[in-house]
This record gives C-alpha cells, structure tokens and sequence, in this order.
C-alpha cells in the first residue's frame, strides 16, 4: 500500500515537517487558511486533531484547544469534512488523530471508512494500544488506504516495540522525552542516539517530536529522523501573534 | 505478552484494560509487577495489617441500627462505620496499602487525585506518615467546596494543586495527575483513589478494600450466625462498593445495591448517573467502561451535591456485575441524600459523609419493603465532618452565613 505519506517522504530532500492542527481551534476557516499557509512552505505531512473532553497524551496549550473547540460546538464531522474539503484542494498527506473513545463512539469501521472518504491518509490513535482487543486496528486500516501510525516513547520496552513495528506502517512516530505534548524542552545527546538506534531497527520512517519549538531543534534531528512533528508551538505561536508569525517560523526550519 | 498479567485481572468481562499512552505502559508495568510480587508477602500483609489496626482503627464497627431499624420497619439495618477509620473515610485503606508498595518500588513522592478531599487527606496523610512528598490534583470547584480537606492537606504537608481544566471536578484532576505522572515516572508513584483507571490499579484499589467485606462478612457472622440479604454502597468511582460487595460475591440470596448520584434530576449535566438512562460505553481515562457521554463520544458534565460522586466514569468491576445483573444501580436525588443525611444524624447519632447518605436514602427506600428477618449492610463510608460548608449551606444557612461573616470579620 501506498498514499500521500508514502509519497511526501519518498520525494523529500531532508527532513520533512509535520504539523499539528486542532479542528476548530481558533475556527474552522482559520485552520484551513492555516493549513494552506502550512502547505505553501512545503509542509506535506499534517495531523489533524479531533478534539476530545480528556485528551490524555496532551499538554495545556492543546488541551485548552480542544477544549475550546468543544465548546464552539466542533463534532468529528466537522473534522471530517475539513480534511476533506483540504485533502482535495492540497497535495498534503492527512493523519486524523484523535483519542480512543471518539472511534469507539462511532464504531471503529465507521471511523476508518469515513477516514478514508475524507481523504485521510493515516490515523493516530495515541491511547489506543494494538494489545487491548478493539485495539488491533492497523489491519482494518490499511485496508482502506489509511496508515495506522503508532506513538511511542524512548522507554518503550523491546516485547512492546516488536508488537507495535509488526502493526506500524507510513511513519514511526516517537516522543523525543517521556512526557506529553507542550513546547519547551531541548533535545540532548541521548535523543540523538535513541533516534539512531531506532531508525535502524525500525524499518520505517521516524517522526520525532514533542517538545520542538526551535529552527535548531529540526535541524538537530536533520539526518537523523525523517520528519519532525510540530504541535504545540504552532498553536502558541498563533495564539501571541497570528498566522504570520507561524508562516515565520515555518520559513525559518527549512532554511 | 507478559505473563504476569494472567495471574492478576486485567479485564473484567469487556470491561478495565490499559487503555494508555505507550509511554505509561512501562510505569504500569513496574506497579503490576511490584502489586504481584507484594500483594501476598507475608512481611508486607503483616505491615498493613498492623497499620490497618493500630493506625486507622480497624476493625471499624458493624453497627445494628436500631433505631432506623424500627422506624422503618423492615429488614435489620447493620451500618459498617468507615467514618470512623483514621480521616474519616475508607480512602485510607487503599492509600495506605498504595503507599506501603510505593515505599518497596523505592519511589520518593506520591501523587494523587482527589475529588471530595478524602481520598487526597489519605494521601497526604499516608505520606507525611511515610515521609513521601506528596502533591494532589483536585478540580478548582472541589476546592472550593471541600475548602477544610483543602486546609488539612496541606497542613499535612501536601502540595494541592486547583485544576482549572474541563469540568474542573474529579475526572480533570485524574487527568492532570496522569499527565504529571508521565512526566515524573521514575521517582514518583501515583495513588489512584478509586477502583477504576488502568490495569492493575482496578484490581490492586478493589484487593485494598476488600477489607471492609471480610470485616463485614466475619462481624455479621458472628452476631447473627448468617450472612445478610442486602448489600448497599454507595459508588462514586466505584471504591467503597466494590470493598464492600467483593468479599460476598458469588453467595447465593444476597442482592447488591448501588446509590449513584441522582443530582439535580435526570437532566445531561444535573447528575452523574452512569447507569441512569441508557447506559453508554466508553474508553476514557485508561479504561473501558460506563461513561456519561453524548454521541460523539465526549464525556458530560456531572453534578452532584457530593463531589466523592460527581465523577462520569465508574471502575470496570462494577460495569460488569451490572451486565450480568449482579448489583443494581439507583439513582439518588441531592434532596434524598439530604433528607437521608438529617435523618440517620437524628436517629442514630451518626452524621454520614454526603457520598455515603446516598447509600443511606437508598437503604430507607428499601428496608420497608423487605422482611424484619431479613439483614441489611449499609456502607457508610465516610464521616460528613468534611461536608459541614455544604450542609450547613443547606440546613442550617442563615445561622451559618451570620457565623461565617462574623468569623470573617474577627479574623480581619
Ligand atoms: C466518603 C466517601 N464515600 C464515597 C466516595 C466515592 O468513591 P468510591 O465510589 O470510590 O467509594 C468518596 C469519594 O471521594 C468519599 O469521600
């Protein structure tokens, strides 16, 4: 199987970004311009939050943005179709990541089949382990063109990281710390490492992530993983100073 | 996959799991692991034990109801007075069982959840007692309401942290306490207070108050000769239930009861009657179970007049013996809790916890309908020193406004 993940990263010259955008926060219309702007600095690869009351893998900034998005009404359909008004209009690879219980809500196949009709091209689903029985998903998604995209951190012990690379496909996304989502960590030698070692065992793309906020930290990972995640430090960004001050920022990491 | 997890229950029916981030997967691990290696120690039984009598005060008593008895005219009504363990509550029970394993997996700070206070008094209490720093999470509302736990927390020590997320009352500081401790895991233990979360801390939180029925079990044997026919708890979180009930299950005659939180009315928002309505499963918070949620998924605002229940989960032992028709669930109204409270303080001389009054409502519902041979155990699982701002508020409120201004005034 392959799809616009596959693609983004087969054509990339170094590393290649990855954003994060809470459907609904600010708005609707703002996300996709924000998008948009995203895709114009060569941002190929997007994760599209679906907000959810408990998210549990996340820091205050997303978490205050999903919640406000919760509170201007957004419903998975909502996030739906802005993946899929966006994934016709752009050439960007889409991963719909949200919290277990919304799949859950809505059935795991009815989750994965509209997904897919949205143009998605993978889905993160960070408290959902392959090991728990309505967990084991990474089938029935690819089934539908879409990449079950597994997260992991540097203390994930080896049985568990076996069961997750025999499921994971499109990416490899891992935590650079053990911590949750929130700008304002460094990375030091020992992420360095640990990304090395696991690029070479993996066989799969790395995502690295959590914690970048900084031009140096992406080009920190240049060479060494294959995609660098960018979530809350978006989103704090526009909160001080709009959508221009992302644009900068985005120009900045790929200079 | 580990072969640890076979020996303890990861799941109850389709319900509990580990339901988590990987990268608490390996904390979870350590704390499953270290439960397995402890749990029937004979060094570490003998430690609570000890702890459990000469600390908290236990056996707490099975108390024969008389008065309340006669005034209802039913079923013998016996009260197990958790209230009178050490703070007040049975939340010192798995604390202190909690803290002990946290102590032998070499941890130095404990972390908690609290709701009412109870279960964050235990902890901080359980912590100064053992030397552990200790911070507890609790919804910027709950310290509002439950300011004098607030107060004796920290007067214990304890770090209280107001959580200003989401519905800002006990589910968002479980989440705020999961995300500190996947930041702090090496150093740092987390005391889940209720039967519910991920594995192990279902099984583990149930085995520590489980106390309560084998006490329960062996006082009522030896004052009536049999075992009861009823078995009332109220379930928040699902804790005090489950301690109670675990020890009975499987006895033939015996039904269970569970007084939910009723609120306001059957309203979304007014209550937090997780098998009120249509019950609805979920994966929140770790674990599968029951949740108030809409239909996307999202979980409800709860309200309830006892913050120990306002909480939109419940722990997945209790989900399943209510699919398999085992305990049934009621909910209680504020206004019934409140009448309850008033009237188990007058008859017998026993002012209950507001959580605990709904197993007391439930109890006065019932007992008339039921045979005068017949036993009953009413859980009262905490003492309502900590509610006095609420009901006071409530029963009392002119003469404590005027109490309150004048205490204002003279402290200024
Ligand atoms: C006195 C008392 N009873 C009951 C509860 C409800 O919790 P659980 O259902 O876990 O027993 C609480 C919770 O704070 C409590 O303080």
């Amino acid at each position: 199987m392959e799809n616009r993940i596959d693609l983004a990263l087969k054509e990339a010259k170094g590393i290649q970004l990855m954003t994060h955008v809470v459907a609904g926060y600010p708005s609707l219309n703002v996300n996709a311009d924000l998008i948009r702007l995203m895709a114009r600095r060569g941002v190929r690869l997007v994760e599209i939050q679906i907000p959810f009351t408990d998210p549990l893998a996340d820091g205050p900034t997303i978490m205050r943005a999903n919640q406000a998005a919760l509170d201007a009404g957004i419903t998975p359909a909502h996030c739906f179709e802005l993946c899929a008004a966006l994934s016709r209009e752009l050439d960007v690879a889409f991963m719909l990541m949200t919290y277990a219980n919304i799949p859950y809500a809505l059935g795991m196949e009815a989750f994965l089949d509209k997904a897919a009709a949205s143009g998605a091209s993978g889905t993160i689903l960070p408290d959902l382990p392959w090991d728990e029985a309505d967990g084991d998903y990474a089938q029935a998604a690819r089934q539908r063109g879409l990449h079950p995209i597994m997260v992991i951190s540097p203390d994930t012990p080896a049985p568990r990281l076996a069961g997750i690379l025999e499921r994971a496909s499109g990416l490899l996304y891992t935590t650079l710390k053990v911590g949750i989502t929130g700008a304002g960590t460094s990375m030091d030698q020992a992420g360095v490492d640990y990304v090395k070692a696991l690029k070479a065992k993996a066989g799969l793309p790395i995502a690295a992530g959590f914690g970048i906020s900084r031009p140096e930290h992406v080009r920190m990972l240049d060479g060494l993983a294959d995609v660098a995640v960018i979530g809350s430090h978006i989103i704090n960004l526009m909160d001080a100073d709009g959508l221009g001050a992302v644009d900068d920022f985005l120009a900045a990491c790929q200079e | 996959m580990s072969t640890i997890s076979d020996m303890l229950p990861r799941h109850f029916g389709p319900y509990g799991g580990r339901y988590v981030p990987e990268m608490l997967v390996p904390a979870l691990e350590e704390l499953e692991q270290g439960y397995l290696k402890y749990k029937d120690d004979p060094e570490f039984t003998a430690e609570l034990a000890d702890l459990y009598q000469n600390y908290c005060g236990r056996p707490t008593p099975l108390y024969f109801a008389e008065n309340l008895t006669r005034e209802l005219g039913g079923c013998k009504i016996y009260l197990k007075l958790e209230g009178l363990a050490h703070t007040g509550a049975h939340k010192i029970n798995n604390a202190l069982g909690q803290a002990l394993l946290a102590k032998r997996l070499g941890k130095t700070k404990v972390i908690a959840e609290t709701g009412a206070g109870q279960h964050g008094l235990a902890s901080a209490t359980v912590a100064a007692r053992f030397g552990l720093e200790c911070k507890v999470f609790m919804g910027e509302v709950d310290v509002r309401r439950q300011y004098p736990n607030v107060y004796a927390m920290k007067l214990l020590g304890a770090e209280v942290v107001p959580v200003t997320d989401g519905t800002r009352t006990l589910k968002d500081a479980v989440n705020a306490t999961l995300k500190y401790w996947i930041q702090n895991l090496k150093d740092t233990h987390y005391i889940l207070g209720s039967a519910l979360g991920p594995f192990p801390y279902p099984v583990m939180v149930r085995d520590f108050q489980s106390v309560i029925g084998r006490e329960a079990r062996a006082q009522i044997m030896e004052r009536e000769g049999r075992l009861p026919s009823h078995l009332v708890a109220c379930v928040g979180g699902g804790s005090n239930s489950i301690g109670l009930f675990h020890p009975f299950l499987g006895e033939k005659g015996i039904r269970f009861h569970g007084a939910e939180a009723g609120g306001r009315g059957p309203e979304i928002g007014d209550n937090a009657a997780r098998f009120g309505g249509s019950p609805k499963v979920g994966i929140v918070q770790g674990y599968k179970s029951y949740f108030l949620q809409d239909e996307s998924g999202q979980l409800q605002d709860t309200h309830s007049v006892s913050a120990g229940l306002d909480y939109a989960g419940v722990g997945p032992e209790l989900a399943w013996l209510f699919d398999q028709n085992v305990v049934e669930f009621s909910p209680i109204t504020d206004v019934k809790a409140l009448d309850a409270f008033k009237r188990l303080t007058r008859l017998e001389g026993i002012i209950p916890a507001l959580e605990s009054s709904h197993a007391v409502a439930r109890a006065i519902e019932l007992a008339p309908t039921l045979p005068r041979d017949e036993i009953m155990i009413v859980n009262i699982s905490g003492r309502g020193d900590k509610d006095i701002f609420i009901t006071a508020m409530e029963l009392d409120r002119e003469n404590w406004i005027a109490f309150l201004e004048n205490e204002v005034r003279h402290g200024k």
